[in-house]
């Protein structure tokens, strides 16, 4: 399963992304597409967010269960302690 | 307050630890968050089974609370390796682990049972009929050699034994402090479980002794699968500190070998113990004290006063 999160992008951005999955709230996408089509759609969004800030989580097979990525403008960041992953609030 | 400890994720889903050092761990909104100066990162604590805090790290009595209820270990841990373990009550109120514990070590038959067992975990063939616990230790002191050799064959990190001085921390070699970094996270790992199964860490079968006796004695069983080939890894890939390399690779060594989970079962298989046909304990008020003992009745109502109604009265007149 992913989820992904995208806060001030462009309206057509997030129309894409309702081809392949919910937005079950305004920006809040839910889905479970391939790792292919996963992979596709990070990088879609990343290239057209413009000033916007772009977050994805999917479920893997690592301790934590799941992994994270963040990227543009959202305050938060990802931080590794030694193999877990925890987010940094400035 | 935890209210309900079925709330609390069980330990063989939780994540085994994290490290940190040079920051402040300090309550976050009911939650702990570790504070530094870049920000502040906020640590699902009823989640981990392990927090291992590293020099320059000061911890507040709020946070050692919030990590007491949601059953996280902490250990202070730094270069001369582990200093102290802290842990709250455990996960489980009941005291029947520790019970059943005693009981087979101060049998010497149940107890001796125990160390064949503990000892024939640790090879995949059965143990031959008759064998003599000398015979054992034997057999465990070569499956150790072999391990140590063999990972140094594999990685081509020279082995010339397990050798550390305490006082002299970075005088030993690399690969033996890799060693003393990955154990004390095994350790702690292995302490966490114990204890929130409601076992004692001192009462050891093969270990004796020590107030860690126990710990020692699963610690062994996982060595040779987990921290003994991350820290030849760690050497070999030349990155430092050695000591983080090693903890990242022991991350996944126990991921790999679901540690947490194996050291659950191998618990419960050890004393016959099933977490599933467990009796809850019926309280969620930890500070209620429980039953008396009766050499008769096994077990009398507690909280109840047990005096003849009128005794005591003699005082008055």
């Amino acid at each position: 399963m992913i989820v992904m999160v995208l806060e001030r992008v462009p309206v057509s951005l997030r129309g894409e992304l309702t081809r392949w999955m919910l937005e079950i709230k305004a920006g809040v996408f839910v889905g479970s597409p391939s790792a292919l089509v996963r992979d596709k759609l990070w990088e879609r969004a990343c290239r057209y967010a413009r000033d916007g800030g772009c977050i994805m989580a999917w479920n893997t097979n690592n301790e934590q269960g799941f992994d994270v990525r963040l990227a543009g403008d959202c305050r938060r960041m990802i931080v590794d302690f030694e193999g877990l992953r925890l987010v940094r609030i400035p | 307050m935890v209210q309900d400890f079925r709330e609390l994720p069980k330990l063989r889903d939780s994540w085994t630890y994290l490290y940190v050092e040079h920051c402040k761990v300090d309550r976050e909104d009911k939650a702990i968050a570790i504070h530094d100066a870049d920000g502040r990162v906020p640590v699902p604590c009823a989640n981990l089974a392990l927090l291992m805090i590293g020099p320059g790290t000061s911890i507040t009595h709020a946070a050692i609370s919030t990590l007491a209820e949601c059953g996280c270990s902490v250990l202070w841990t730094g270069e001369q390796g582990v200093r102290v373990y802290a842990q709250g009550v455990g996960e489980t109120r009941s005291s029947s682990s520790l019970l059943r514990q005693v009981a087979v070590y101060s049998d010497p038959e149940a107890h001796m049972r125990m160390v064949f067992k503990l000892y024939a975990m640790r090879f995949p063939e059965p143990l031959p009929e008759g064998i003599t616990l000398q015979q054992l230790r034997g057999r465990e002191g070569v499956r150790v050699r072999e391990a140590y050799a063999q990972a140094s064959r594999e990685t081509g990190v020279p082995w010339t034994g397990r050798s550390y001085d305490r006082t002299k921390w970075s005088d030993a070699d690399p690969v033996n402090r890799a060693l003393s970094a990955a154990n004390s996270c095994l350790y702690g790992l292995c302490h966490a479980a114990i204890v929130s199964l409601g076992y004692s860490p001192a009462l050891g079968f093969i270990h004796t002794g020590r107030q860690l006796s126990f710990v020692y004695d699963i610690a062994d069983l996982y060595k040779v699968g987990t921290t003994i080939p991350a820290a030849f890894a760690a050497v070999a890939s030349g990155e430092m500190p050695v000591e983080t390399t090693v903890r990242k690779m022991c991350r996944d060594n126990f991921v790999r070998m679901r540690l947490l989970a194996r050291i659950v079962e191998d618990l419960e298989s050890l004393f016959g113990h099933d977490e599933s046909t467990a009796e809850p304990c019926d309280t969620h008020d930890p500070a209620v004290p429980g039953a008396l003992w009766d050499p008769r009745a096994g077990q009398l109502q507690g909280g109840h006063n047990y005096a003849d109604p009128g005794a005591g009265e003699e005082s008055k007149l």
